[in-house]
């Protein structure tokens, strides 16, 4: 039994992976993971986008900072080279025919120019040089001419094309180089003399890089590398130096994605106006450009759809699936239980409270149901009832009897009528209808007229004895548990055994029970035998050859009694049985 | 008081009423059997004649049954000592009729030992109480004729002969109805008739029964419409009245 209950319940469990619940959990946690998976794939994307365009903007606004304030330096010293042009002692120079410069004129040049310096630093070396090629300096010791170039035109040409106007070029235009090889930035200008408007010479301004680390230094840029358009470099970093390129010329910033030292990074670039300067910015994608706002908004929209996702499975369990087990738990207990009741549970849902009450109504009609096939079944077994009776015909058995009695007394025959007599009183009591409880005393005259007949019978084999206790006459007992004993007794017992053997028939009180004891010295039973017949459930499994009509008392008075243990066999195999019962 | 009881036994079985005579010893009991009626109709019509102390009924019998007899009797007798008989498959049916003063039922087939127990018992009873039957003559005796005369036996026998077709009429019946004794009505009726009240009644009977026979009617329904429904006893009336039986005065007739 145990087994089959383990069955039925791993059977209930695997019905239960299948139900609704759990293909719930499932389906909500399938949309839980795909929404995280959307979310973190949603971040990612937007965050490297964000990055890429936040550190593109960074860069596009540093470079543009940078440049303008590059070019407005470089403006300024524009500035201060047209104001050297308009210095008096210059223009002498200049003006002056070429024998009568002298090593004063060049000096007092000399001075001019240095004066108006002063008010700006960053100027390395200005070098005027007349018509004649006569030319003073600044900083004339820590460069070393190519005298050679110098005297070609070649380097002069851009110049002189601009008319008077700044030509920004690099390191002295190629004619001077500083001794420690340093960078310069060149002011190119040739100078027209302010009277005749002739041209006087040409002026270069040399520009310390010096210039350039310092805007660098005030605007706090690290990560910039500024070099000459010949890539020759000038200020910053200059391990950018690498990513020089001429696309970086233009004045657009343009921008290429490369790794730099193990880590991704931008490179962005432009030209500085139309100065032969480009600047190199190189930026890092750190996490200043996650944009935590819009990371946030969707944190909290996964969290927001993660709670209404777990509200909805929440929601279904508790208002459906929990109360359809609820309902399937009480109509399986319903089952097990083998009665048809009605459920008796609160739905809060119509739905629910509908399957319930369509539950309810199916039960109320097969109660009906059954109740209208257990009224045909009793209909038809009392109609059957009546159809034995009938055949029975005991007023016909009577008639019969007492016209046979007659018959016989009237032929003197006073023995046969005695017992047409005792076997009309025997039918009449083992006929009787009306309960099926007697008093002991009814049942012992049943069992005495039963003996005397088959007396008749066995006369010379059976005797009887009786010992009934006065105080259990009025006993109530069931029906006919005597007679089958008594029949079981000469049956299966004195007959076999081929002796005389008597019948004892006893009652008495013990501890208020009523003991009825029926005692033959006949065969006896084996214990096999007595065991068989005190266990037997069905009626197959006792055959007719074994005391089927005690095996079927005993049933008979358990059922009675709602208790098993009401009887109890002694025997002694070929000495006597002896058989109890204790109600 | 040691007079013999009189006891009567109804029952439409003959072999059960002749089993009964004989098996019991009726003389050690001091009782004899009077009569036997094979119907409450008969015994109806015979009852008055045999005085019985004691009746033994059967329930089941035809035209009148036991329960009906015992109603009738017990209202005209109320000191019959009634003992109903019945076969198991009738007794609820007899245990119906519990409120009437039967003095004990007794289950088919009968066991001597049984109805011995119980006459002892009805012995015991009747040996207490005089004699019913000897009361009501000695009663009819004191009263004085000149107390009756008022009423006529004419007007009597115009009575009957209006209400013979009544199955239950009797002596006792009778009897009630004029504020009579049972027992001067008989005196009174055999003096100015000369004859018995049950012989002129049924006379009376046969009489219309031959009418009846005369259109070649069924025994049955004449026995029925001269207040004889049992068929049996009327055709014995009917043979002892005109010495032929019914069918063959039909048939002489009609033939």
């Amino acid at each position: 039994m145990g087994k089959v209950f383990g069955f039925l319940k791993i059977y209930r469990e695997k019905e239960r992976e299948d139900s609704l619940s759990a293909s719930l959990k499932r389906v909500i946690l399938g949309i839980a993971l795909i929404a995280a998976a959307a979310f973190l794939l949603a971040l990612y994307v937007v965050i490297q986008k964000e990055r890429i365009e936040y550190t593109k903007r960074e860069s596009e606004s540093v470079l543009k900072t940078l440049s303008n304030n590059i070019f407005s330096e470089i403006k300024n010293y524009t500035e201060i080279s047209r104001i050297i042009m308009t210095e008096d002692r210059l223009v002498n120079f200049l003006r002056a025919d070429g024998v009568a410069v002298d090593i004063g004129m060049i000096n007092d040049a000399r001075y001019g120019i240095m004066d108006i310096l002063n008010v700006k630093e960053g100027v390395d070396c200005v070098m005027v040089f007349r018509e004649d090629m006569i030319m003073v300096a600044t900083n004339r010791f820590t460069y070393k001419y190519d005298y050679e170039r110098m005297n070609n035109e070649e380097w002069r040409k851009d110049i002189y094309e601009g008319k008077g106007k700044a030509v920004v070029s690099l390191h002295s235009n190629g004619i001077a180089e500083k001794l420690d090889n340093k960078p310069m930035v060149t002011i190119g200008r040739a100078v027209y003399d302010i009277d005749s408007q002739q041209r006087t010479g040409l002026m270069l301004m040399n520009i310390s890089t010096i210039v350039f680390d310092r805007i660098l230094g005030k605007l706090g840029y690290g990560d910039i590398c500024i070099m000459g358009k010949d890539g020759s470099f000038l200020s910053g970093n200059r391990d950018y130096m690498q990513f020089f390129d001429e696309k970086f010329f233009s004045e657009k910033i343009y921008s290429i994605d490369t790794v730099f030292d193990k880590e991704k990074v931008l490179v962005s670039g432009c030209g500085v106006s139309d100065l032969p300067i480009v600047i190199i910015k190189v930026s890092p994608y750190d996490k200043e450009g996650i944009p935590f706002r819009m990371v946030y908004v969707l944190l909290g929209l996964l969290i927001v759809f993660f709670v209404l996702a777990f509200y909805v499975g929440w929601f279904i369990r508790k208002n459906i699936t929990d109360p359809v087990f609820e309902l399937s738990e009480s109509m399986e207990s319903n089952r097990q239980l083998g009665e048809l009741k009605k459920i008796d549970l609160n739905m809060r849902y119509s739905e629910l409270d509908m399957l319930k009450g369509d539950y309810n109504n199916m039960i109320d009609h097969v109660n009906e149901l059954i109740a209208t096939l257990i009224e045909k079944e009793k209909v038809l077994q009392k109609s059957e009832m009546r159809v034995l009776q009938e055949q029975i015909k005991p007023h016909f058995l009577y008639n019969s009897l007492e016209t046979i009695g007659f018959l016989a007394m009237d032929a003197g025959a006073d023995k046969v009528h005695d017992a047409l007599e005792t076997l009309g009183r025997f039918y009449r009591n083992f006929l009787s209808k009306g309960g099926r409880e007697i008093p002991l005393s009814r049942e012992v005259m049943i069992v005495q007229d039963y003996l005397a007949l088959q007396k008749l019978r066995y006369g010379d084999i059976i005797s009887d004895e009786y010992d009934i206790d006065p105080a259990t006459e009025n006993c109530i007992v069931p029906k006919l548990i005597l007679q089958p004993l008594v029949e079981n007794s000469i049956y299966h017992g004195i007959r076999l055994k081929g002796e005389e053997g008597t019948i004892r028939v006893s009652s008495k009180m013990v501890d208020g029970k009523l003991n009825i004891t029926v005692r033959d010295t006949g065969v006896g039973m084996s214990r096999q035998q007595i065991d068989m017949i005190l266990s037997a459930e069905t009626d197959s499994e006792v055959s007719q050859s074994d005391s089927f009509g005690l095996w079927g008392t005993i049933q008979r008075v358990r059922i009675y009694t709602g208790k098993r243990d009401v009887v109890t066999i002694d025997s002694e195999v070929g000495e006597y049985t002896e058989v109890t019962f204790v109600l | 008081m040691n007079r013999k009881y009189r006891v009567m036994i109804i029952d439409d079985e003959e072999s059960a009423r002749r089993l009964m005579r004989a098996a019991i010893k009726w003389d050690l009991m001091n009782m004899e059997v009077v009569g036997e009626a094979a119907s409450g109709i008969e015994a109806i019509n015979i009852i008055d004649e045999l005085r019985p102390d004691i009746a033994f009924v059967d329930i089941s019998m035809p035209f009148m049954d036991g329960i009906e007899f015992t109603e009738t009797a017990t209202e005209r007798y109320p000191n019959l000592v009634i003992i109903i008989m019945t076969a198991i498959d009738k007794f609820e049916y007899a245990r119906k009729c519990v409120s009437l003063p039967v003095f004990d039922y007794m289950l088919k087939p009968m066991v001597r030992e049984e109805i011995e127990q119980v006459l002892e018992k009805v012995k015991k009873k009747l040996d207490a109480e005089p004699d019913y039957w000897e009361t009501v003559k000695k009663e009819a005796d004191i009263v004085p004729e000149s107390f009756y005369a008022s009423t006529d036996t004419d007007q009597i026998i115009k009575y009957l002969e209006e209400n013979f077709t009544d199955s239950k009429l009797n002596l006792a019946s009778l009897a009630q109805h004029f504020g009579f004794s049972a027992s001067y009505l008989s005196r009174k009726f055999k003096a100015d008739t000369g004859k018995k009240f049950i012989e002129y009644l049924t006379d009376l009977r046969m009489k219309k029964a031959v009418k009846i026979a005369e259109s070649g009617v069924k025994m049955y329904r004449a026995a029925a419409e001269v207040g004889i429904p049992d068929p049996n006893y009327f055709s014995r009336c009917f043979k002892k009245y005109t010495g032929v039986s019914y069918s063959d005065y039909v048939a002489g007739k009609v033939g």
